[in-house]
């Protein structure tokens, strides 16, 4: 009797061999679909945060660009602490402080008493909107 | 003849089957007819079995190559990304000038709505801006109906959070530009479907698309701390002059590079259409202007290079002088005779058109021409308007040309043909994108690089003794031009007195070699009032130099300028009273 033929408790062992191989095969088909799914809701999930954290760091960017927006800052600034835009009569290098020091000697003044307290305006006109023009124009013709 | 089944040898692949299926039943027959049943329930099992397995193991290979070779999972996701319609706008140091935000639409489906009442009460509360003959006429409709658009994510969730039941949202991509008003004529705006309608947005407009699928950003050469000191200075100017209209312009002179492009009026490119046609107006470059006076450095350029003067040459501005047409006056009449470089600090008329004459008309024109004067100026901007120029070029042509009438050009078209005075001699075109460390585009050279020194200087010396004395800056070596252009008016057939352009063209520094860092700066007024605390007129010399300055003074330490000694060029050369015998 060939192996194929012989039997196991009444059962053929093809059939049996074959009935494994089948549950072994439903299984196993099983597991990779279910497993690929889970792969895949997971990459999902993953991938959708991503692009949620991309559009909050987006909109993150924007917000600070709009909070920096210069006109606002200097308004913020000179309104409330009194800031000012630094004046290029207290901006030099290494290189440049003997020029500087030759320009005080020619003016015959010392360059930190050349240096007034800042007074930086703050803007008074909404630039998106026309000024209206003076009432009465004190100025020749 | 037709492609079906049979040319792909339908029917022989179903006589083979039959054949096949007939070959076995004939075989179960066999095994019946030889008394054999036993044969036959196994050759039938086994066919069951045989015919289960290649089902499922077709069935594995088809999981198995879903799970492992499938596409999705691949590329940003299994849905298509939320990708930019168009890349972020960012300025020569990357800070961000616009971009593509997520918004929402919100649509509204009647059929699913249980309370109306409801719903409309809702709506009105969260959306306040939306119309209520609008939210009505989607409560009525009987399909899903789109009620408004550029929700933002936090309106988005207030809506979602009232929990109204037909009430849905569409992501939607929509372009912010996240500092207002700065930088908006530069900028530029998009309509609706995200096309480009201005500038840099119009300019770059398919390479902004192109950016944008590649995940790349736009970079322009805008810097913006320069763009707004610009702003905020001339803005300061209007508040003062209160003018129909201002520009302040900052261009790297060797690489043709706008740094600051500033309009007044201006507006706000997240609502374009909210403001007038006027404030959309990009005046620098949109907008021609008769410049006045500074079209002088022009002539005073020609007469130089041609060898016709030299700063020391004399001109006789004690009588009114009559070239073509003309009798040409000074507005500030100095009644003496003027070196060339006096003529460019009191701003004479006379000196300026008796020097236009001695260069001659053809060779005037061949230099306004070369000066990139009679074209729009050279820039990525749609909006670069065409000069008007004038139709005949002679005599009275150039008596008014050579300092600033009779010629209409954009403030670009004027700091495009002034960097090329001032960067050596080479005309190059302006450009609004970043260029690359010592990138110095090409150009023909129009005047001699011996020439442009010599204007420098002569610039330099109008700041330190001319009109331009307001826009010095201690330690920067401010040169300049003051110009003030009186207005055509139609009302009255004629220029008007009360009407001007008033104008200051800077350059800074002036001294160093001609391929050291230079910035030219344009300050532009149009129709200013005169000064509210002294009543002065209000010329180049009381508008826009001392805007100029107060620019150049904030500015130079984001170019990298620092303080140097100051010089005075020409202070020395004074002409005397019979010069004039022998010049003229």
């Amino acid at each position: 009797m060939s192996l194929l033929g012989r039997r196991v408790r009444g059962f053929r062992l093809i059939d049996l061999v074959a009935a494994g191989l089948l549950v072994v095969l439903v299984f196993g088909v099983y597991l990779a679909k279910t497993m690929a799914g889970r792969e895949r809701s997971e990459i999902a999930r993953v991938e959708r945060q991503i692009r949620q954290e991309k559009t909050r760091i987006r909109l993150l960017q924007a917000e600070v660009a709009h909070l920096e927006e210069p006109a606002r800052l200097e308004h913020l600034s000179v309104a409330y602490l009194g800031l000012a835009p630094v004046s290029i009569k207290r901006d030099v290098n290494p290189d440049g402080l003997a020029d500087v020091i030759r320009m005080a000697a020619n003016t015959g003044r010392l360059p930190d008493r050349e240096v007034a307290p800042p007074k930086h305006k703050i803007l008074t006109i909404d630039p998106t909107r026309p000024v209206p023009a003076p009432v009465a124009e004190t100025g020749p013709r | 003849m037709s492609l079906g089944l049979q040319s792909f040898g339908a029917e022989t692949i179903s006589r083979w089957l039959a054949r096949t299926m007939w070959r076995l039943e004939h075989a179960f027959e066999r095994a019946r007819a030889s008394d054999k049943p036993q044969d036959d329930t196994r050759i039938r099992i086994f066919f069951v079995g045989a015919v289960f397995a290649a089902g499922f193991l077709a069935l594995a290979l088809g999981a198995a190559r879903a799970a492992l070779f499938a596409d999705s999972g691949r590329d940003g996701g299994y849905t298509p990304p939320i990708g930019a319609a168009r890349s972020d706008l960012v300025d020569r140091n990357g800070e961000l000038l616009a971009a593509d935000l997520l918004h929402y639409g919100l649509y509204i489906d009647p059929r699913e709505i249980w309370d109306a009442a409801e719903t409309r009460r809702a709506l009105r509360a969260a959306l306040p801006n939306v119309a209520p003959e609008r939210l009505e006429r989607a409560l009525n409709e009987d399909r899903r109906t789109f009620l408004v658009g550029g929700l933002t994510p936090d309106t988005r969730r207030r809506v979602y959070e009232l929990g109204l039941p037909g009430v849905s949202f569409e992501p939607e991509e929509r372009r912010v530009y996240p500092l207002g008003y700065t930088g908006a004529h530069f900028i530029g705006f998009v309509d609706g479907g995200g096309q480009g309608l201005s500038g840099a947005e119009a300019a770059f407009n398919d390479e902004i698309h192109k950016a944008a699928a590649a995940g790349q950003t736009t970079q322009l050469s805008m810097d913006l701390r320069v763009q707004a000191a610009a702003e905020d200075e001339l803005y300061k100017g209007v508040a003062r002059f209160r003018p129909k209209g201002a520009v302040a312009l900052v261009i790297n002179v060797h690489t043709g590079e706008i740094l600051a492009l500033a309009n007044y009026p201006t507006f706000d490119p997240n609502r374009p259409g909210e403001a007038p046609l006027d404030a959309r107006l990009n005046r620098a470059a949109a907008a021609i202007y008769e410049m006045g006076s500074t079209f002088k450095g022009f002539t005073v350029a020609a007469g130089l290079d041609s060898g016709v003067a030299t700063p020391m040459s004399t001109f006789d501005a004690r009588q009114p002088f009559q070239l073509g047409y003309r009798t040409i006056h000074d507005y500030h009449a100095t009644r003496k005779v003027l070196t060339l470089v006096e003529v460019f600090q009191h701003s004479s008329n006379i000196g300026t058109a008796i020097l236009a004459e001695r260069v001659g008309v053809q060779r005037l024109e061949g230099y306004f021409k070369a000066f990139g004067l009679a074209e729009p100026a050279k820039v990525e901007l749609v909006e670069t308007a065409r000069p008007l120029t004038p139709r005949v070029w002679d005599q009275d042509a150039i008596a008014s040309t050579s300092f600033g009438h009779g010629m209409n050009v954009s403030p670009l078209a004027l700091a495009r043909a002034y960097s090329s005075l001032l960067n050596g001699g080479k005309l190059i075109p302006l450009t609004i994108r970043k260029t690359p460390p010592d990138y110095r585009p090409e150009g023909p050279q129009i005047i001699k690089p011996r020439t442009a020194e010599t204007l420098l200087q002569i610039m330099r010396s109008n700041v330190t003794g001319g009109s331009g004395k307001s826009a010095n800056v201690s330690g920067l070596n401010v040169g300049g031009k003051t110009g003030t252009g009186e207005k055509y008016d139609p009302a009255i057939r004629g220029y008007s007195h009360s009407k001007q352009v008033s104008s200051f063209a800077a350059v800074f520094p002036t001294d160093g070699p001609l391929d050291a860092p230079r910035y030219f700066v344009l300050v532009l007024m149009d129709e200013p009032h005169p000064d509210p605390e002294t009543g002065a007129r209000p010329t180049g010399g009381i508008v826009a130099a001392p805007v100029a300055g107060r620019i150049i003074e904030r500015i130079a330490p984001f170019v990298g300028i620092e303080r140097r000694m100051d010089t005075a060029p020409f202070t020395e050369i004074v002409a005397g009273p019979n010069d004039a015998r022998e010049e003229n």
